[in-house]
C-alpha cells in the first residue's frame, strides 16, 4: 500500500502484511507526544519532519520577498520623479530599512534554509537531521523574529491616526518601525535620535540570530555525522557543501553582531557608552563591529545559490560538473576569506593607507575563488547536451547577471574608485545585481528544479519563459541605469531629490524597470499556484537528475529512503542509472528492525514563542507603555520552561515498517 | 515482537552511538561560536582602555586579592566538574552527585564575589555609565556572570535528575560531559579576562 | 533499571575503570598545576620587573591554562579531531579578527586630539 499524496503521516503502518494502528506515546513528562495527530494544524505546528519545516520556510520567505518588494515599489515610486511627496522622509527611510532587513533576514535567509532543510538529509542519505526538534526551534523562532519586526507597522499606524505617542525613554520620537538603515550605524541608532522602531529592530534581530545559529549547528553536524554509509566528503552533492560552508560561516560571523546589539541595546536601556561620543564612545566601533558580521553575511546569502546552480548545471547539460574539487574549496576560501575583508565596506572612514591597502588588496584576491567558479559552470556547460528547461534558463541569467553584479564589486574593491562610488547608487547596483540577478534567480531555478519532487506535481505550460524574461529585463532596466546614476553623483537613502542634475530620466526608467520585474515576481507567484493545482504527478526523476534526493518518491515518503542506501561514488543516482555495476546504489538490509522516526514535540514551539513577549515587551517598554518590562520577563521565563520541558521529555521516537520492496 | 508498533527504548537502536557524537560536536561548535563571542566583549574593553587611559584608574577600586581568589576558586569548580564527568562514566552515581554538588558550590561562591565585586565597584563610583571602562568592564563580566548562572541552573537540573532514577551511564554520560564542557568554557573565559582584564592593569606601561 | 546506584558501561577491557582512574590522577596534578599558575601570576604582578618580561610571561602562563583546561579537562586531546578542528576554527578567526582591530583601533590609528575632549 503506498501513500503517495500523505501530506499527514497517516496513524497506520504496514507490517508483516498486516496494517497497524500507530498510537502516540507519553513522553518522559506524562503528557502525550503529538505524533499521528489528525488535526492538520497541530501536526505543521509540531512537526520534526525536516521536509515540512522546509516548506513552511519556503513559504513564509516568499510572503516576506512580497512584502519587501512592495517597500521596494513605494520607494521606486516615490523616487519617479523629482521632488516627490508619496511619502514622508521618516517613512521613506523606514521603508528603504525595512526593505533591506525584509529581504535579507526575512526572505533570503529563509528561502537558503528552505532548501537546506528540504535537500540536505535527502542528498546524503539520511531520515532527518541531527537535532529535530532544534530544527522546529529554528523555524518558529524565524516567525517570532519577523513578528517582532514588522510588529511596529501596528503601532505607527496608530500614531499616524494620532492614537500613540511614544514616551519614557524614545519620548519625542515618531518612529515606531525602524528608520536607520538595515546596519544601523552609531550614533543615530541612539534614543537621542530614534525611537522605538530601532529597538524593535535590535530585538527582532537578536532573534533571527538565536533562529539562523541554532539550524546552523545542527547543519553542521548533521553533514558531518549522518550522511550514508559510502557517502565520502567528495562525494557529497555541492549544494550540501555549500550548506556546511555557509553554516560555518553563520556559526562564526552572528557573534560579532549578537553583541554589537548587545552593547546598542544597553546603551539605548542602560546608559552606557559604547556608541555614546559624550561618554568617550567609539561609532566608528559599531561599523567594525556590524561589518565583521556584514560581510560573512553576504556570502552566507549567495553561497547557497551558487550551490544551487552547482546542481542545475549539471543536470540540465547532461555532464558532471566541471572541477568539482576545485569548485568545493573555492567555495571554503571564499568562505575563510570572507572574514578578512570587512573594512572594505569602510574605505572612506579614514582607516589609514596601510589598513585601506590591506582590505583593498584582501577584496580583491575573493574575486579569484569566485571568478574560478564561474569558470567552472561554463566548463560544465561547455560539450553538454543542454536542454533548455526553466532551471536552466534561470541559471543561465544566474552566471550572466552574477557577473555583472561582480563587476562592479572589483571596482569597489579599488579604494580610489570606492571613494567615487561609496554611498551612492552605484553600490545598490552592484548588489542588487549579486541579490535579484544573482540570488534571487538561483533561487527560481531551484524552485522550478525542485517543487516537483515537493510537491509531487509538475509545471503546467511554458509560463516560467515568462517569467525569466520579465524579471531579467525588470532588473536590468531597474538597476543598470544606476551605475550611471551612483556616478553622476546621486546619493543612497535621500527621499528625493532636486530637479537639474540630470538625474530625472534615469530615475524615471528605473521605476517603469521596478515594475516590469514586479510583474515577472507576480507571473512566478502564479506560475507556482498553477504547479500546486495542476493533477500532473511529477514522477520520482522528472528531469532525469543525478544526485540521491531524486531516487526518492515525489513527494519523499516520511522516512525518506525506506532502507539505508550506501553510496558508490558521486553523482550517486546518475552512476546508479548509467554507471557501471561497482557504482551503483545498494541498500542495506534492516534485519526487520523498522525505521526509527522522531517524535514530534510541542517545546520547541512553545519556546520559540517566548521571544515574541520578550522582544515585544524590550521594545514597548522603550516606547514608554508601562509593565512591559513584566513582559519581557514572562517571555524569557517561557523560553526556559519551553527548553527545559524539552530536555525532560527525552526525543522520544516510534518505529515504521514500510512495504518489503518500497525503495 | 509486538503487534501494534509502538515507541520503544532509544537504547536498542543501533544510531545510539552517533548520537554520543552528535551532542558533543553541537556542544564544540557552540563553544566555538562563544570564542567569537566572548572575544568582540574582551577586544571592546582593551581597545577602549587603550584609547582612554587616563579616563578611569581601575587600581582604585581592583582588588586582586579577591579576583585571585575567585579564579582559584572557578580553576577547582573545574577540577571537580572533571572528577562528576568521570563518575558519570563510571556509573558511579553517589560520587557524580558528590562532585556536581561541589561544582555548584563552587560556582556560587565565584558568584558571590562577583557580586560583591559590583556592589563594591558601584559605590566606589564605577559605574555602567561610568565612560567607556564601566560599560565595557560590566557587560563583559557580567555576560560571564550570566553565562555562570546558567550552568549552575543547568548542573542543579541534572542534579535533580540524577535523583528521579532516569540516569545511568549508558544514557546520561553524554549529557553531563556536555553540561562539563560548557562549564569548563565558562572557566577558560573566566582565565582570558582574569589576565587581560585585571592582571594588565597593574603592569605599567600596558 | 532497578538498580540506580551502579550501571556501568559494557565495555570488554579487563579493567573497565582503568582509562577512567589515569585520568583521575591527571586531573588532580592539573588541578594543582593551575592552582600553582594562578598563584605565581598574582605575585609576578607585584614584583619589580621589566613591565614587557611580566606582561609577556603572563601571557605565556595564561595561554597554557587556557590550552590545559581545553586539553585535559575538557578532553580534546583524546577525542576526533573534528571537535578540534570546530573549536579552533573559531578560536583562529576570532583571533585574527580581534588582533586586526586592535591595530585598526589603536592610537596610532585614531585621532587622539579629536576624541578625548573630556
Amino acid at each position: 500500500m503506498s501513500h503517495t499524496d500523505t501530506e499527514i503521516l497517516p496513524p497506520e503502518t504496514t507490517y508483516a502484511g498486516k496494517t497497524l494502528l500507530l498510537k502516540p506515546e507519553r513522553s518522559r513528562l506524562g503528557f502525550v507526544r503529538p505524533d499521528h495527530n489528525k488535526s492538520v494544524i497541530i501536526d505543521w505546528i509540531t512537526t520534526v519532519d525536516h521536509k515540512k519545516i522546509g516548506l513552511m520556510y519556503g513559504a513564509i520567505a516568499l510572503f516576506f520577498l512580497l512584502v519587501g518588494g512592495v517597500e521596494a515599489l513605494i520607494i521606486r515610486t516615490q523616487l519617479a520623479i523629482p521632488e516627490n511627496d508619496l511619502v514622508s522622509a521618516e517613512r521613506y527611510n523606514q521603508l528603504f530599512t525595512m526593505h533591506g532587513t525584509t529581504m535579507i533576514f526575512l526572505a533570503i535567509m529563509p528561502l537558503n534554509a528552505a532548501f537546506f532543510n528540504f535537500l540536505v538529509p535527502l542528498q546524503i542519505g539520511a531520515r532527518d537531521v541531527a537535532f529535530p526538534r532544534i530544527n522546529s526551534f529554528s523555524l518558529w523562532g524565524f516567525v517570532a523574529g519577523a513578528i517582532v519586526i514588522n510588529f511596529g507597522w501596528l503601532l505607527q499606524a496608530l500614531e499616524v491616526m494620532g492614537l500613540l505617542e511614544a514616551a519614557g525613554a524614545t519620548a519625542g520620537h515618531t518612529d515606531f518601525v525602524p528608520a536607520m538603515g538595515w546596519f544601523g550605524y552609531a550614533p543615530l541608532t541612539h534614543t537621542d535620535f530614534t525611537g522605538a522602531g530601532t529597538d524593535f529592530w535590535i530585538m527582532g534581530l537578536q532573534i533571527l540570530g538565536i533562529a539562523s545559529l541554532s539550524a546552523a549547528m545542527n547543519f553542521i553536524v548533521t553533514i558531518v555525522n549522518m550522511r550514508a554509509p559510502g557517502m565520502k566528503m567528495m562525494r557529497m552533492p555541492v549544494f550540501t557543501w555549500m550548506t556546511l560552508i555557509v553554516s560555518l560561516l553563520i556559526v562564526f560571523a552572528f557573534p560579532a553582531i549578537t553583541v554589537a546589539l548587545g552593547q546598542l541595546m544597553f546603551d539605548r536601556c542602560f546608559g552606557t557608552n559604547f556608541f555614546v561620543v559624550a561618554g568617550g564612545g567609539q561609532p566608528i566601533l559599531w561599523q567594525h563591529l556590524f561589518w565583521i558580521f556584514g560581510h560573512p553575511e553576504v556570502y552566507i546569502l549567495v553561497l547557497p545559490a551558487m550551490g544551487i546552480i552547482s546542481e542545475t548545471l549539471p543536470a540540465f547539460s547532461k555532464k558532471p560538473l566541471f572541477g568539482y574539487s576545485i569548485v568545493v574549496f573555492s567555495g571554503a576560501v571564499i568562505g575563510f576569506l570572507g572574514f578578512a575583508v570587512w573594512s572594505h565596506h569602510m574605505f572612506t572612514t579614514g582607516l589609514g593607507k596601510v589598513a585601506t591597502a590591506a582590505f583593498s588588496l584582501l577584496t580583491m584576491a575573493i574575486a579569484v575563488p569566485t571568478g574560478v567558479k564561474i569558470f567552472n559552470w561554463v566548463g560544465t556547460l561547455w560539450g553538454g547536451r543542454v536542454r533548455f528547461s526553466a532551471p536552466m534558463i534561470f541559471s543561465l541569467g544566474f552566471v550572466w547577471m552574477f557577473m555583472i553584479g561582480g563587476f562592479s564589486g572589483i571596482m569597489h574593491s579599488s579604494a580610489p574608485a570606492n571613494a567615487q562610488q561609496q554611498d551612492s547608487y552605484f553600490v545598490i547596483a552592484h548588489f542588487h545585481y549579486i541579490a535579484i540577478g544573482g540570488i534571487f534567480l538561483a533561487v527560481v531555478a531551484g524552485i522550478y528544479f525542485w517543487l516537483p519532487k515537493m510537491i509531487g506535481k509538475m509545471w503546467k505550460g511554458n509560463l516560467s519563459t515568462w517569467v525569466a524574461i520579465f524579471s531579467v529585463v525588470g532588473l536590468n532596466v531597474t538597476f543598470f541605469p544606476m551605475h550611471f546614476l551612483g556616478l553622476l553623483g546621486m546619493p543612497r537613502r535621500t527621499h528625493t531629490y532636486l530637479a537639474g542634475f540630470g538625474w530625472e530620466t534615469y530615475n524615471l526608467v528605473c521605476t517603469i524597470g521596478a515594475y516590469i520585474l514586479a510583474f515577472g515576481v507576480l507571473l512566478l507567484l502564479i506560475d507556482i499556484v498553477r504547479c500546486f493545482r495542476s493533477g500532473e504527478p511529477a514522477g520520482d526523476d522528472p528531469w532525469d537528475a543525478r544526485t540521491l534526493e531524486w531516487a526518492t518518491s515525489s513527494p519523499p515518503k516520511v522516512y525518506n529512503f525506506a532502507r539505508t542506501p550506501i553510496i558508490a561514488a558521486r553523482d550517486a543516482l546518475w552512476e546508479h542509472k548509467y554507471g557501471p555495476e561497482s557504482r551503483r546504489i545498494t541498500y542495506e538490509d534492516d534485519h526487520g528492525h523498522g525505521i526509527h522516526m522522531p517524535s514530534q514535540s510541542w517545546m520547541p514551539f512553545v519556546a520559540s514563542v517566548g521571544f515574541i513577549p520578550l522582544g515585544l515587551g524590550v521594545s514597548l517598554m522603550q516606547a514608554g507603555i508601562p509593565y512591559m518590562g513584566y513582559v519581557a520577563i514572562f517571555g524569557l521565563l517561557m523560553i526556559s520552561l519551553g527548553i527545559i520541558l524539552w530536555a525532560i521529555e527525552g526525543p522520544g521516537g516510534y518505529h515504521l515498517h514500510p512495504d518489503e520492496d518500497a525503495t | 515482537m509486538s503487534d501494534t508498533a509502538n515507541a520503544h527504548n532509544e537504547e536498542e537502536d543501533s544510531h545510539a552511538g552517533l548520537v554520543v557524537e552528535n551532542k558533543k560536536l553541537l556542544m564544540w561548535l557552540f563553544l566555538g561560536s562563544d570564542c567569537m563571542f566572548f572575544g568582540t566583549l574582551i577586544s571592546t574593553h582593551l581597545i577602549y582602555r587603550k584609547l582612554y587611559p587616563q579616563s578611569y584608574d581601575p587600581l582604585v577600586v581592583f582588588d586582586l586579592e579577591l579576583t585571585s581568589f575567585s579564579t582559584f576558586i572557578l580553576l577547582m569548580s573545574s577540577f571537580l566538574m572533571a572528577l562528576a564527568v568521570s563518575a558519570m562514566h563510571k556509573g558511579q552515581l553517589k560520587s557524580f552527585r558528590r562532585n556536581v554538588l561541589g561544582v555548584i558550590f563552587f560556582g556560587l561562591i565565584f558568584l558571590s564575589c562577583q557580586v560583591y565585586e559590583f556592589a563594591h565597584f558601584t559605590n566606589e563610583g564605577l559605574t555602567l555609565s561610568t565612560n567607556t571602562f564601566g560599560s565595557t568592564f560590566y557587560l563583559m563580566t557580567g555576560t560571564h556572570g550570566v553565562h555562570v548562572a546558567i550552568g549552575i541552573f543547568w548542573l542543579l537540573c541534572l542534579y535533580f535528575y540524577s535523583h528521579t532514577g532516569k540516569m545511568d551511564a549508558h544514557e546520561s554520560a553524554i549529557d553531563v560531559e556536555v553540561a562539563g564542557l560548557y562549564w569548563h568554557f565558562v572557566d577558560i573565559v573566566w582565565i582570558v579576562i582574569f589576565t587581560a582584564v585585571y592582571l594588565i592593569e597593574y603592569i605599567p606601561g600596558f | 533499571m532497578s538498580d540506580t546506584d551502579y550501571a556501568p558501561l559494557p565495555v570488554s577491557d579487563k579493567n573497565p575503570h582503568e582509562g577512567e582512574n589515569e585520568k583521575y590522577h591527571t586531573f588532580v596534578n592539573l588541578a594543582l598545576v593551575l592552582s600553582a599558575i594562578t598563584g605565581v601570576e598574582l605575585v609576578l604582578v607585584y614584583m619589580p620587573f621589566n613591565s614587557v618580561f611580566i606582561f609577556t610571561v603572563l601571557l605565556a602562563l595564561s595561554l597554557f591554562k587556557f590550552v590545559a583546561v581545553i586539553a585535559w579537562f575538557m578532553h580534546l586531546l583524546y577525542d576526533k579531531l573534528i571537535m578540534t578542528l570546530a573549536f579552533g576554527t573559531g578560536m583562529v578567526i576570532a583571533t585574527g579578527t580581534f588582533v586586526a582591530l586592535g591595530f585598526l583601533m589603536s592610537p596610532s590609528n585614531v585621532d587622539m586630539e579629536a576624541i578625548t575632549q573630556f
